[in-house]
């Protein structure tokens, strides 16, 4: 619109025969970069073009190249060229032809940018529906020839590519479900009841609890209280923004049950800050009992026990694992880490304990969690060191389309090799402390 | 090269989960608050730079996991801190019973001669409250702590706690700092006492809080 009306102006300083001003003008209007044409522009051209009535058709040298585009550039049509108006006197003859090179060269230029940008938004527009055609064959996949023979099939290396590649969130509960497995074997009525015990003591909690259950031993009711409290303060406090696991959401009551049934399966464990993350973004992809069974087999593994448990020796070794696993592969970011004394506690404490979920956007989390599923607590700290790497990468995503197949920062496709290598070598040290 | 600052302190916050302490920490460092705060897993920082008495002290915040079970982490962070806030909730009897709990393990686990200073937080929450203003008196002169009554939501005495608590470490330090008060080459002589109150921390460390 500024553009359309600089173009005007200028015609009218004209007038004033004032040729210093008028090449000020012109200066300002034309020897800088022409602004971009934006859509606004239309209107304005619309309106001058109404009031002389005689709406003016711009000669354009490359007519032909528009009829051949896909996406007709809208707004170099706002542009115009108008004579003066006839109450004003006429242009000399090569200055108005000087003004209509210039008109030229900014329509070309006008053109040029919306044919870049209609080819950009072409090619993003295809690569999504090529992104969502491969969601869709990868569902298919799944769904007709891996889950019903996930046996033979899980660690071949289709099944490994597809994997590595990011699960569709439509299969995504089931495959994370087969993935940890269920080597607890526990059973929609082992949930049941250990819910049923778990509902059981809150009663008896909110009604005074006088009866002292002596199950737990070296829990007191005071404790068991507290545990009680501090999980229901967690669960208002687990995504907040989500909006669905507050007091009246959706799948508060849900979270609040596998939490409580967890306490009451595994009563040394008991309820720990963090946990209630992770029960949360099994929820969003599972039912209850599954959701629990998964729960639980996932805290079972060596690195999750060792750190619900604050087994801080273990922790340590982890972290020393961690430490030279980091040093390989960002000896320089190593160093500086080191000189301005910033441990791995201080970072990977949160990470591991939330499996990304809490510090990661949750698709994001989601597909860490994919790949965590198939291969292990290794990827969590293969996961650490590209955070680390590139903070900035990973946070991008956040904003850009389905994270679905966008692993190349976080998973460094092109280094696999070498990160399988350093995983083996990681995989080892931490087995090797472990027993 | 100026230095941005010339002392460096740590100061911890400690106390029950859900007292507010990392409400605390986002009022003073970032001047925010929000209602729907999540909890705290292991430990977090934050820095802040603030002028007393003329110096410039960088402080790094350190904020805690109030879950007991979270302790074996969190005491390894006792020892390198000078200053402690106390943290409860006034509208919580249990945080504020808490206190005798968190003071002993403060006198196990943090140097002699650390700072201390006792928060009863949620001051807004008047309608709910079961801890009186009397009661945090009591207990904060049984210690020998400053008390306040703070507001990360309201932004009552956040400042002021805050500001207190750096004054009382820097009197604690006066000695050390005296000393190189006197001499000459200043900045080299808050360079070695800034090497003994701790590692000196980098730009690193500030990229650190965005991921909180």
């Amino acid at each position: 619109m500024v553009w359309a009306k600089q173009i005007f102006l200028m015609q009218d300083t004209k007038t004033m025969k004032e040729k210093g001003i008028n090449r000020l003008y012109k200066k300002n209007s034309f020897s800088a970069r022409p602004p971009a044409v934006r859509r606004g522009g239309r209107e304005a051209g619309m309106e001058y073009e109404d009031k002389t009535g005689r709406p003016s058709k711009p000669p354009s040298p490359k007519q032909n190249v528009r009829k051949n585009l896909d996406f007709e550039p809208f707004s170099t049509t706002a542009l115009t060229l108008e004579d003066r108006p006839a109450n004003l006197p006429a242009k000399p003859a090569e200055e108005a032809q000087e003004h209509r090179q210039q008109y030229e060269e900014m329509v070309v230029q006008a053109k040029k940018r919306e044919l870049k940008e209609a080819q950009r938004r072409k090619k993003q527009l295809e690569e999504r529906c090529k992104v969502e055609e491969s969601i869709g064959n990868a569902v298919l996949t799944w769904n007709n020839e891996v889950l019903p023979n996930w046996e033979t099939m899980w660690c071949s290396r289709k099944v490994r590519d597809l994997w590595w590649r990011g699960i569709p969130p439509s299969v995504r509960g089931k495959v994370w479900s087969l993935g940890i497995g269920n080597e607890l074997n526990i059973t929609q009525e082992l949930f049941d009841i250990c819910l049923a015990r778990a509902k059981e003591k809150w009663r008896s909690l909110s009604t005074g609890g006088s009866e002292v259950e002596s199950e737990d031993a070296g829990f007191s009711a005071a404790d068991r209280e507290a545990s009680l409290e501090l999980t229901e303060l967690d669960i208002s406090r687990t995504f907040p923004n989500l909006c669905i696991f507050q007091q009246g959401g959706p799948y508060r009551d849900m979270l609040h049950s596998i939490l409580g049934a967890y306490t009451c399966y595994r009563p040394d464990v008991g309820y720990v800050q963090g946990m209630s993350f992770i029960a949360a973004v099994l929820i969003l992809n599972l039912d209850t009992a599954d959701a629990f069974i998964a729960f639980s087999n996932l805290l079972n593994k060596l690195c999750q026990m060792a750190f619900f448990r604050v087994d801080h020796g273990l922790m340590l070794t982890y972290f020393a694992a961690f430490e030279v696993f980091f040093e390989e592969n960002l000896p320089k970011l190593f160093a500086h880490f080191k000189k301005n004394n910033l441990t791995p506690d201080i970072y990977l404490i949160d990470w591991i304990f939330t499996l990304y979920s809490k510090s990661l956007p949750l698709d994001l989390a989601c597909r860490v969690w994919d790949v965590f599923c198939g291969d292990g607590e290794e990827f969590l700290f293969r996961t650490a060191l590209d955070i680390l790497c590139d903070p900035r990468s990973a946070l991008k995503q956040r904003s850009s389309g389905p994270v679905l197949f966008q692993m190349d920062t976080l998973a460094a496709e092109k280094n696999r090799a070498s990160f399988h290598v350093a995983l083996k070598q990681t995989n080892k040290q931490t087995n090797r402390k472990n027993f | 090269m100026a230095k941005q600052y010339d002392v460096l302190f740590r100061l911890l916050l400690i106390g029950d989960s859900g007292v507010g302490k990392t409400c605390l920490l986002c009022r003073f460092t970032d001047n925010e608050f929000h209602s729907s705060h999540i909890s705290t897993i292991g430990v977090d920082f934050k820095m802040k730079t603030i002028e007393v008495d003329g110096i410039k002290v960088r402080i790094q915040i350190w904020d805690t996991a109030g879950q007991e079970r979270y302790q074996t982490i969190t005491k390894q962070y006792y020892r390198r801190a000078q200053g402690i806030f106390l943290v409860y909730d006034i509208s919580s009897e249990r945080s504020y019973q808490h206190i005798m709990k968190w003071v002993s393990d403060v006198d196990e686990y943090a140097p002699e001669g650390v700072q201390k200073i006792l928060i009863g937080n949620k001051a807004d929450e008047e309608q709910k409250r079961q801890v009186g203003r009397e009661q945090g008196q009591q207990l904060a002169k049984e210690y020998g702590m400053d008390f306040y009554e703070t507001s990360a939501c309201t932004n009552l005495n956040i400042k002021e706690s805050f500001t207190r608590l750096t004054e009382l470490v820097l009197q604690a330090h006066r000695k050390e700092l005296e000393g190189l008060r006197t001499r000459a080459s200043n900045e080299l002589a808050l360079a070695e006492l800034e090497e003994e109150e701790g590692k000196p921390d980098g730009p690193a460390n500030s990229s650190k809080t965005c991921w909180c």
